[in-house]
Formats: C-alpha cells, structure tokens, sequence
C-alpha cells in the first residue's frame, strides 16, 4: 500500500474494497491492519465505504462479527440462485440455506448494507424459477442486488458442458425476459436500478423503472455501491495485491497474478506490475462513455466538458443523434443517458463512442 | 530439321496417374534438363505457376524441344506439348493435340482406366493421334500390371506387348517411351515446299517485354524474323519481335520449319490478339483458309467479384485487366448492386477455372473479394421474336416478355465401381439429370452417362460425387447444348426488398423447395438486428415462403467494473470492426458470407 501510495502521491480513498478471490478468508485482524494501512497512507476518509466480498459457504456467526467489527461495513454475497440445481450447474459449493443463515448471522453481528449477487440466464433455468430466486432473495432485505446475465466464457467447465451437449444452450431471449421480470419485480419491491446490473434499496421511490436519480446524483437513491460507482465515472483507483488492476494518472496497470509472484517481488523491491497501458485521452473520452452510459444518471455533459476541455455534443454528436434516433439513447443536451430499452443492447451503442 | 526426324506428341493421363512425373524422366533422359534442375524445390518442371504445382494440375500447356538418339542412330527433334489438365480447359487441350501426331496415354497400374483416361483418349482419336499406351506406378506394391495392362491393351485393340510398363518416379524402362514415340508417332505430313504458312496457336502468354507469345505449330510454311505476320482470325498484324523454342527455356532460334513447334512473340499487348485456335499466316503471300477448329472463347460459369472494402474496386479493376492479358478466356464487366456496390460480373470457361481466377486475384494480387455463387449463360427467345443472353439470374425480364428460356445442359460421364451405382443414380437424380446409359468397364467397375444442366452442376456436383464414393469415381463432362425448359427466377427479399445478388434461377418444379431453402440458409447467416427482419422468397411477386430474423433483444455486457474495462473495451472494438466489414442492405447489416448462402443450398 506504501507502494501504490508513492505512485499515486495526494491519493485520497473514500472507499475500500476487499474484492476478487476469496477475501473472507482473510483473518479479521489482519483485515483491520489493511484497514488501518490504507487510512495511513492512502488517506482512506473515516466515513468510507468498505466492502468486503465473500461466498456465503465458509462465513460463521463469529466471522461475520469480527469482520464488521475490524471496520468493514458493507458485505457483498454471491448468492448467484436460491435453487440447488441451478447452484450445481454452476459448480457453487454453497446451499441456499448457507446464504440464508450468513444474511441472518450478518443482521445480528451488526451489518447493515448488505448486497447480493445473483446470475439469470442459466442453462435449463425457467423464467418462475428466476422469479422465485428473486421472491426468496428479497424476503432477506438486502439493501442492494446485483443482476448478471450469465455469460458463457470460452473454455470454461460450463461453456464445455454446453457445447457437449451436457446442459441445453442459454436462450438469450428468456435472458432478455427474465431482465425484464426482475426490472419489474425490484421496482414493486422499492428498488432503484442506477445501473445496467445493479439496483439499490431506494431511500425515494422511483415513479418508473430506470428514472434518473435525484438531482441527477446517484448517491442520493440510497445505499449503492459507491465504490462501483467510481469505476462508472471512470475516475481513479489503485488495487494492491496479486492481480489487482489500477487507473492512475492516464495509465492502467495490473499487477502479477500469482501470490508467490507478487510477494516476491515486493520483497525484492521489485515493481509487482505485470502490464500497463497508457490511455490516450480519445480512449479516455469513450471508455468514460462507455462506463457511463451504464449508469442511470448517464454522463455529465458539464462534467464531461470540465474534464476534457471539450463539449460532449461536439464530440459525439454523430452517435449522439444516430442513437437517439434509433430510440436508445436520450441525449437532452445536459447529459447523454440509455434509453430504458437501451439497457439491453448497450453493446450496440457503446462502440460507437470508441475512437476508431 | 527435316521433318522425317520430327516427332510432335503429348501425354495424356487421368488426374494423378503420373503425366507430370514421365514428362520430368523424359526431360532427363534427353538430357534437356539435369536432375539438378529438380532439386531446387520445384518438383515438376513444366508446372509453372505456383498454383498449378499445389493444384496438381496444369492449367495452361506448354511445349518442350527435346533432342535424341534413338535406336537407329539417327537423333530426333522430340516436341513435347503439355495439355491443360482440367476439363474446363477442354477447348485448349483439343488445339494442343491438334498440334500434334501423336499421344503417350498414361494410366496408372494400381487404378486403371478412369473417366479422364477415357475422355483424352477420344480426343486424342478424334484428332487423328497415334496412342502410345504406358502403364505407370509399375514400382507399387498394390500395381496390378497385367490386369491393368490387358484392359488398356483391349480399350485400344492392340497387343498387350505394346502397352510399356513404367516407373516414372523410379525411371524404369522410360527409355521405351522414348523409343515407342520414334516409332509409332509418325512425323509430320510432308507438305509443298513453298506452301504459304499455317501456323496453329495452341496456347500463348503475355511477357512484359516481347508481348504476347504465341505457342506454334507449324502445319506448313517457315518463319523467320522477317516474315510480316497476319493472324487470320482476329485480323491483326504484327512483325516478330522473336522466333524460337522452349528447350526448355526459350531459345531464339533462325527459323522454324514446316511440321515443328516453338514460339512466335508478337509484340501483341493482350492475347486476346493471338487467340487459342487461330492461324497465323504470312501476311505478303496469306493462306487462303484457316486450319481448322477455331471458336472463340465461350465462358460458361459467371459470378460476380466485389472488392471487400468499396475503395478497392479501382485495384480490383487493374488485377483483371492484367489477368486477361494472359486469360483470353476470362471476360468481366463492370456492374453495381445495392449492398456490394460496384463489382464485376464475370465468366469463365468453368468452376475449376472460376476458382483459379479467384484465387490467383487473391494470391497475385491480393485482392481480398466477395464472390458471389455461380450461375450460368441462358438464352432467352423474347415474344418479340428477339433472342436475349443473360448472364445473371436478376437480369431476367418479366416473364410475360419470354416466350421460352434455354439452359445449358452438360454430358458427364462418370466411371465408378459397382457397388456406389445406386449412390450416383442418387445425385444426379437430385440435380435434374437424364440417365442415359450405364456400361460395363470391368467386372467392378462402369461407366454411367447422364445429360446434366450445367446449372445443377456448378454448385457441389463433383464434391458430392467424391464423398458418395469414398473417392473412388470419376468424372469428366462436356458441353452439350442448350435446352428449353419451364424455368422461373426466385427473387430474394431482404426486409422487403429484392436483393440482385441473390437471385436465382431454377426449375419451376424446384422453386419452393431451393426458395425456403436459401431464405432458411440466409437466415442463419444474418445476425440478429434491432428489428425484426423478414426474408422472403418470390417468384413473380407472388410471396413463396417467409422467414424471420428475430429482432435483436439482448446485447450488453452485464458486468462491468475496473478490471473489466479493457477487456470490455477491447471487446467492443471487435465488435465494431466486424460490423464495419458488413454490407448494408437498406438498415439491414450483412455479413458478406451471406451472399454464398446458394452454395450451401445443397447440404443437408
Ligand atoms: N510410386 C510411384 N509414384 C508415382 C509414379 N509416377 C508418379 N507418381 C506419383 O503420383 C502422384 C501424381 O503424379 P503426377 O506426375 O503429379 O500426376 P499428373 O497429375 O498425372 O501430372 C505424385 O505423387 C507422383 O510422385 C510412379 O511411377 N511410381
């Protein structure tokens, strides 16, 4: 952390994220030294958010407490499917009962922002199945969910049970359904989507599914996920520990995958670097676009301008208006957001903002 | 030379029997070239282009002087013309035996007499040639020389102590061949010494610097470099700017003489001016009349080849222009459709010279193209009595105009064992063929006729025969004649509107079952868009059959966070590259494959 604080010199955190792998292994006092590490010389804000994601599996009543009570007070689930055959198909070790009882242990060890991720879109899954996961997941109260459609990543267990003919090719149009179904549901249950996959317990209630949030400002629906938020306003974060990936100062980096890499070269005093990149500004333009336009809320065209020096309308106008034409995209000359039905097909839209 | 000493001959052989490899051992033999000459990677010498080596076939003939001793002792001019190998190359192949007196047939001892053996052999008799049988490949195991010898000794009615065994590969008893040809092959007819001069053009090629050079044999006459030149059938006129032979290379030489072969070069910019068949003639004491056999080229497949990026269509244009310098054969036009934008409507002689242009385009030239599928010539008589060929299937008028539409119908035969008769009956019955007689080769093999449209053919006709067999049949196919029957165009529509380049033609009988079949085939091949596309098929405006391309619903990446971006990105990026080498139909993205769609028509 001393190390990325020296790249990243006047670096001022305002959320902490224990993510990738399995965090929650990690033993609570040193998760606090973490903690205490990053208000030392990353300047992390006493009011930060700081999340720590974990499978409901290995979590016990005393974990959960010692988590929180190390400073930690956001925990994400991956809860992926409240039923046991959808949970084999994607090879979880967990049972629904273990999620249930780590969201009961975590309420009584004090945690109060809790988010849960769930996958749709599952070989063999039904459009009841995917609205009974969704009935189950909000009787346990999370104050924020993620959505995924499942993607089938090339030579994975489950794209190669596929392709041999072992579980029944996902059809991405019930997929399109069942986004559609659950829009709906979370929005009858209070739930403010801010983001193509995310939803947030709303302190307001929205008057329709996918408005803009109030005053434009994410923040203000209620609990989401700050630190998420930052990647969609592409601005910028440092990772530490093997694997982790960084965007500072027009460049983007990610360290050594493998532990015993990472540590070797910190010992040596070595950079734990494995790759970087350096984002010329015209990259920098459309990845913000691209991570943008995710969001309810959209992208700034005021913002934008202070940012780049340049008018959002100038620079985009074409696909600013080709979009808007086409009904997906809402551009009012204050801010360029998804059209509701934009959600879906936000590939179609996003390239264009791409330099060529 | 004095013609006694003279000997013109070609080889002729099925495909693979071993005509390239003789031809090689002959060249060594004589001493015309070394065995270093092979060592420098080119195996064959006479294949010359780079593609004829891996295609294994010789698309264009040439002609080599060899020099020996026979058994007399006296030493003779031995003129080896090389014919295409391809039956699409037909014409060009009966021009080089016409060149000659006689032919060495080979067939290879572990196959025996196939379809091609067959095909040359005729061609060879119908040109009058003396046949030297020679069985090859005699060095294998699996040879079966005295069957395979009694069968050629039979098909030919000779003893069976003419046919020569041979190993080309090894060289064994190529001395005979040799021998045989000085023998057997007579020499060129004596002819009057002040007869004006014939000289047939049996090939030719472009040369950046001495122009066309015509390949020549000379029926009667001499040449020399001061002999004004006029070819009788294109009419033009041009002084030699070389005479000579290939031994192997060219070899400027005084003269040529009657009854020996070489070249003339011309200075000509397009061979289109010494054309394959023509005669060139002494333009101050001109023969009266032609050699016999010319035609003009007549391409028979057409297809159309649209550069893959618009801006490459001017690069697209010099390629062929440079091609046909050496291609008399390939003819191109300038067209427009609505998705490819500009192109060229093409013909060829045939799918195997189709391929050959195509991939010569995109190897020499490196053109990077989007052919359509192939269709044919037809002719129509229009009710105004007006006789119309067209060339592309979107290009026919309104049927209420059209009296009667003719197509070209092809006669193939196909040699195959016993056992796949059924197999084949099969195939061509599914492409609208004429049975017309079966023939008893041997006791597990025979030969099936069949009258096919050329239409039917030019799809996957031999790839489907080859596969039904295991590869054990053969085929070989010529023109035939043009034919009337009950065809209709079926119009494709994409999101309601015609699409030129999909257009086909077929049998009325056939029109819904290919109809539904290319809509169902297109359909796979257009991706999903933001709307629901129809595609239809039609003939006469009258609505076939219909498919739908669902409107494209899900699209997004669902997880996207700061590890991600430059993955995504990247992603996207592809994304975007590969919709931009889509073509536009109105609002709908094609990929470019789309338009082979018909190629794939018969595949389940
Ligand atoms: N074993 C053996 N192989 C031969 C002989 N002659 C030709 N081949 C092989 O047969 C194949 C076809 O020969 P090629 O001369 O290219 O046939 P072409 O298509 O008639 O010109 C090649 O792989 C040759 O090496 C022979 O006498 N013996």
């Amino acid at each position: 952390m001393r190390r990325a604080a020296e790249t990243a010199l006047q670096a001022r955190a305002t959320t902490l994220y224990f993510g990738g792998g399995t965090p929650a292994l990690l033993a609570p006092a040193d998760v606090a030294r973490l903690i205490a590490a990053a208000r030392r010389w990353l300047a992390l804000t006493p009011d930060a958010e700081i999340t720590l994601e974990a499978n409901p599996g290995p979590l016990d009543a005393s974990r959960l407490a010692a988590l929180r009570q190390a400073g930690v007070n956001r925990l994400s689930l991956g809860v992926q499917s409240a039923h046991p055959a959808e949970l084999a198909v994607l090879g979880r070790g967990h049972s629904w009962e273990d999620v249930a009882r780590a969201a009961r242990q975590a309420r009584a060890g004090g945690w109060d922002n809790l988010s849960l991720d769930l996958i749709f879109g599952l070989p063999g899954q039904t459009l009841a199945q995917w609205r009974h996961t969704l009935d189950a997941v909000l009787a346990l109260e999370p104050e924020h969910l993620s959505l995924y459609g499942l993607t089938l990543e090339p030579g994975t267990p489950l794209a190669q049970a596929v392709a041999s003919g072992a579980h029944p090719a996902p059809d991405p149009d019930l997929a399109a359904d069942m986004y559609l179904a659950a829009s709906e549901d979370l929005h009858n249950a209070g739930f403010w989507q801010y983001e193509i996959s995310n939803w947030a317990r709303g302190a307001h209630s929205a008057l329709e599914v996918w408005a803009l949030p109030p005053a434009g400002e994410t923040e203000r629906i209620g609990p989401v996920s700050r630190h998420n938020l930052a990647y969609w306003r592409n601005t910028a974060w440092l990772g530490v520990g093997a694997g982790s990936h960084s965007w500072w100062g027009g460049s983007r980096w990610h360290n050594v995958c493998h532990p015993r890499d990472y540590i070797a070269a910190l010992a040596a005093e070595r950079s734990p670097i494995a790759e970087s990149e350096v984002i010329s500004t015209a990259l920098e333009r459309g990845e913000t676009m691209m991570m943008g336009l995710r969001l309810a809320e959209g992208v700034n065209a005021a913002r934008f301008e202070v940012r780049f020096g340049v008018a959002l309308a100038a620079t985009y106008a074409e696909a600013l208006n080709r979009w808007q034409a086409a009904g997906l995209l809402v551009w009012d000359g204050a801010r360029a957001r998804l059209h509701r039905r934009g959600r879906l097909l936000g590939n179609q839209v996003f390239g264009d903002f791409l330099p060529d | 030379m004095d013609s006694k000493h003279i000997r013109n001959f070609s080889i002729v052989a099925h495909i693979d029997h071993g005509k390239s490899t003789l031809a090689d051992r002959l060249l060594e033999l004589t001493g015309t070239v070394t065995s270093r000459d092979f060592s420098g990677g080119q195996a064959q010498l006479l294949d010359t282009m780079d593609l004829e080596q891996e295609k294994g076939v010789t698309i264009k003939a040439s002609a080599v002087q060899m020099r020996w001793q026979a058994a007399d002792g006296e030493t003779y001019e031995l003129n080896l013309i090389d014919t295409p190998g391809h039956v699409d190359f037909g014409y060009e192949v009966s021009r080089a035996l016409a060149a000659c007196e006689g032919a060495v047939l080979v067939v290879d001892a572990t196959q025996g007499i196939e379809a091609q053996t067959l095909a040359n052999l005729y061609l060879a008799l119908e040109n009058d040639l003396e046949v030297v049988p020679v069985i090859n490949k005699i060095d294998l195991a699996t040879a079966e020389v005295a069957k395979v010898t009694a069968e050629v000794a039979e098909l030919l009615g000779v003893p069976e102590e003419e046919v020569i065994a041979v190993s080309a590969k090894e060289g064994t008893n190529v001395a005979a061949v040799l021998q045989a040809v000085v023998d057997h092959v007579p020499p060129p007819p004596e002819t009057d010494a002040d007869a004006p001069l014939k000289a047939l053009v049996f090939d030719s090629h472009y040369d950046v610097y001495k122009g066309v050079i015509a390949y020549v044999r000379l029926q009667q006459g001499r040449v020399d470099m001061d002999t004004p030149l006029l070819m009788m059938v294109t009419q033009a006129k041009t002084e030699p700017v070389e005479v000579g032979v290939f031994a192997p290379g060219m070899t400027p030489v005084k003269e040529l003489a009657p009854g020996e072969v070489g070249y003339i070069a011309t200075g000509f910019k397009s061979v289109r001016e010494a054309r394959v068949g023509d005669t060139i003639t002494d333009a101050r004491n001109p023969a009266a009349e032609p050699l016999p056999g010319y035609q003009p080229a007549k391409p028979m497949v057409f297809a159309s080849l649209y550069p893959s990026e618009p801006d490459d269509y001017e690069n697209l244009r010099t390629a062929l222009e440079k091609l046909q310098l050496n291609d008399a054969a390939l003819t191109y036009q300038p067209e427009t459709s609505q998705a490819l934008k500009f192109g060229f409507r093409c013909g060829f002689l045939g799918l195997f010279h189709m391929v050959i242009v195509q991939e010569r385009l995109e190897r020499e030239y490196e053109q990077d193209l989007v052919v359509t599928a192939p269709s044919v010539a037809y002719e129509l008589l229009m009710t105004s009595g007006e006789e119309v060929v067209i060339h592309r299937p979107s290009d026919l008028p309104d049927p209420a105009l059209i009296q009667e539409i003719r197509e070209p119908w092809m006669k193939v035969q196909v040699i195959t064992p016993t056992d796949y008769i059924g197999a084949v009956m099969e195939i061509f019955r599914r492409k609208r063929a004429d049975f017309l007689l079966t023939e008893t080769l041997d006791q597990q093999r025979v030969m099936m006729t069949f009258d096919v449209p050329l239409a039917e053919m030019v799809i996957d006709l031999h790839d489907r025969l080859k596969s039904a067999t295991r590869g054990y049949a053969s085929m070989d196919y010529a023109f035939d004649s043009y034919r009337v029957d009950d065809l209709v165009k079926v119009d494709v529509l994409v999101n309601k509107e015609p699409v030129d380049a999909l257009a086909i033609i077929v049998h009325r009988d056939k029109a819904y079952e290919k109809g539904s079949l290319l809509i169902r085939k297109m359909k796979d091949a257009i991706p999903r868009q933001m709307f629901e596309v129809p595609i239809q098929a039609a003939v006469g405006g009258k609505v076939l059959a219909r498919v739908n391309v669902k409107a494209l619903r899900k699209d997004v990446l669902s997880k996207c966070y700061g590890g991600d971006v430059s993955r995504k990105r990247k992603l996207l990026e592809k994304q975007k590259a590969g919709k931009k080498r889509m073509k536009m139909l109105g609002n709908v993205v094609i990929p470019q494959d789309a338009f082979l769609a018909m190629l794939r028509l018969d595949e389940d």
